[in-house]
């Protein structure tokens, strides 16, 4: 079933909140979250900033202590920012679950029909399962494992088809284009082999010369790169703090003097708050508060997707324990953080006694539902794992 | 029978670590890489298996307001967000995570407070503040992309009009 209703309105079958009540519940939940954001910033700063620091004025800071983000570029293929008050925990959670953790799709059985090409039938279906495919939709798969199918079907996977045959005197390369993708998906997108380059031919795969052919049946299924990198949404993930090395995190190795012998990042030191002076004393409590993060995309998924995709996938990892933790560890069969399980099999987490995640916070349903309606995809805890009924 | 149960089986109380080989007995993942469920192969190591508790709770007896939680197919990832944020609340005496064997995919994390609060509602509490705080992420996160595109966009097509007068 597709998912055709507008992600910001709640499901009919979802208690909380009313259609009315949408704007109102966002606007109690952004006062909710500032309470929160300050309560939590008081600890920690009595806990590690003194205020001789952090009172001097900062002026790429200008949310005034609020966990923000500025960009410094973005295209189609990379996210290139910084992240400002944020934690060096969170900070680097967020990147490995950008690496690992977010589900994309990728070929990952060959069925061989045949194949007379140079190359052997395991170094194609290895280059197969190397190929980035569109990854937008594929919260409307299932994992292959949850399904009740037989090996694979509609629900669980894309089938790609790879026919060649050479017949002409010149060598014949076979690319990614040359994959038809099978009917049936549930949507228009998943599966599809990235093509980016100006000649729309995507990856090369093998050449043939006359007489030799190709045949062979991709079975592309969702998965995550903690199984296999060829499931990994980025091609790389930059991640820095503190350029200057102010918190001596980094201990450089050097022949005679380390400022002569290493390269400095004028540019990153003084979007951080500029070079320490000569004389600046170590500050023993300072910890790191802004973090920059360049996110580059194979293809699957935008730059932004990868990001938001990261933030949802680390939030159900988190509202896993939540369910977890308070649902006296009797969900032997339910939890599976990260939504690497699928909820239509054990009837979801919706229908559990407590609603899903809705009541542990004195009700307040839009912490979890409403907060992310302006990420263009399913909310963390609106959508089926942790919300109301199933909506697909 | 959960594992840490077992852990103890030899009367020796004192121990909160598992033997390493009581975990390879305990984790088919040494014994095979995959499983099937149905026709589907499953990798070990990186998916839950349905028999087994994703967090399995101990409390530690000689230690008031203690608890060890046992998190399965986990990793740093939450290991170190849970038990470092967990250093920020004033009621939490002691917090730390360890994998006790890089080929297992799981983690222990340790923590103590002051008896105000259980520990297991501090790490549900945590938790709860981690979710908050990336909702915040996000929606500034979301604004400042759409706000840098259009700036790019526009410059590039300034560009190319400056290219192309025409």
């Amino acid at each position: 079933m597709s998912r055709s209703q507008p992600h910001h309105s709640p499901a009919p079958s979802r208690p909380h909140p009313p259609p009315s009540d949408a704007h109102r519940s966002l606007c109690a939940n952004t006062s909710a979250i500032r309470s929160t954001v300050k309560h939590l910033r008081d600890q920690t700063v009595s806990l590690a900033k003194p205020r001789s620091r952090s009172t001097r004025m900062d002026p790429y800071d200008v949310e005034g202590g609020a966990i923000n983000v500025r960009f410094l570029h973005a295209d189609s293929v990379r996210a290139h920012f910084i992240i400002q008050n944020f934690n060096l925990e969170t900070a680097n959670a967020l990147r490995r679950v950008m690496l690992a953790e977010i589900p994309t799709m990728a070929i990952d059985v060959v069925e061989v029909m045949d194949n007379t090409s140079v190359l052997a039938d395991e170094f194609v279906c290895h280059r197969l399962g190397l190929i980035p495919l569109i990854a937008k939709g594929v919260e409307d798969l299932l994992y292959s494992r949850d399904c009740d199918c037989e090996g694979y079907c509609e629900q669980c996977a894309v089938v790609l088809t790879l026919n060649a045959k050479c017949t002409g005197r010149d060598i014949m390369k076979v690319f990614a284009r040359d994959l038809v993708v099978s009917a049936g998906r549930p949507n228009e997108d998943v599966g599809n082999p990235v093509i980016v380059d100006p000649e729309r031919q995507g990856s090369s795969i093998v050449k043939l010369r006359k007489g030799q052919a190709i045949h062979m049946r991709c079975i592309a299924k969702k998965g995550i790169a903690k199984e296999h990198a060829k499931w990994a949404p980025s091609a790389a993930i930059g991640f820095e703090y503190d350029p200057a090395n102010k918190l001596h995190h980094l201990d450089y190795w050097y022949e005679d003097d380390p400022k002569e012998e290493w390269p400095v990042d004028h540019d990153r030191i003084n979007l951080d708050g500029g070079a320490p002076t000569e004389d600046e004393a170590f500050n023993y409590d300072a910890v790191p508060s802004r973090f920059f993060f360049d996110v580059e995309t194979v293809g699957g998924l935008d730059p932004d997707q990868i990001v938001a995709e990261g933030i949802k996938t680390l939030q159900r990892k988190l509202a896993g324990v939540i369910q977890q933790l308070q649902g006296g560890g009797d969900g032997a069969d339910g939890a599976d953080f990260g939504g690497a399980q699928s909820p239509t099999l054990n009837g979801g987490y919706g229908a559990a006694p407590d609603q899903g995640y809705t009541t542990p916070y004195g009700g307040n349903a839009s912490v979890w539902g409403g907060a992310n309606a302006a990420a263009g995809g399913t909310t963390p805890y609106g959508a089926t794992p942790y919300g109301g009924g199933p909506s697909w | 029978m959960n594992a840490p149960d077992r852990w103890l089986r030899d009367g020796s109380a004192t121990s909160w670590q598992p033997p390493i080989a009581q975990l390879i007995e305990d984790n088919p993942n040494a014994r095979q890489r995959y499983r099937m469920r149905g026709n589907h192969l499953v990798r070990h190591s990186v998916y839950s298996n349905r028999n087994e508790e994703k967090i399995e709770v101990k409390e530690d007896t000689r230690v008031p307001s203690t608890t060890i939680f046992t998190f399965n197919k986990e990793d740093h990832t939450l290991g170190n967000l849970i038990s470092q944020r967990l250093h920020k609340y004033p009621y939490i005496l002691f917090s730390a995570y360890k994998v006790p064997h890089p080929l297992f995919a799981m983690f222990e994390l340790r923590v103590t407070t002051d008896g105000s609060i259980t520990p297991r509602e501090a790490v549900t509490k945590c938790c709860a503040d981690v979710v908050r705080d990336l909702d915040v992420l996000q929606q500034s996160f979301t604004t400042e992309w759409l706000g840098k595109r259009i700036v790019t966009e526009g410059e590039a097509e300034r560009q190319a009009r400056d290219q192309n007068p025409n």
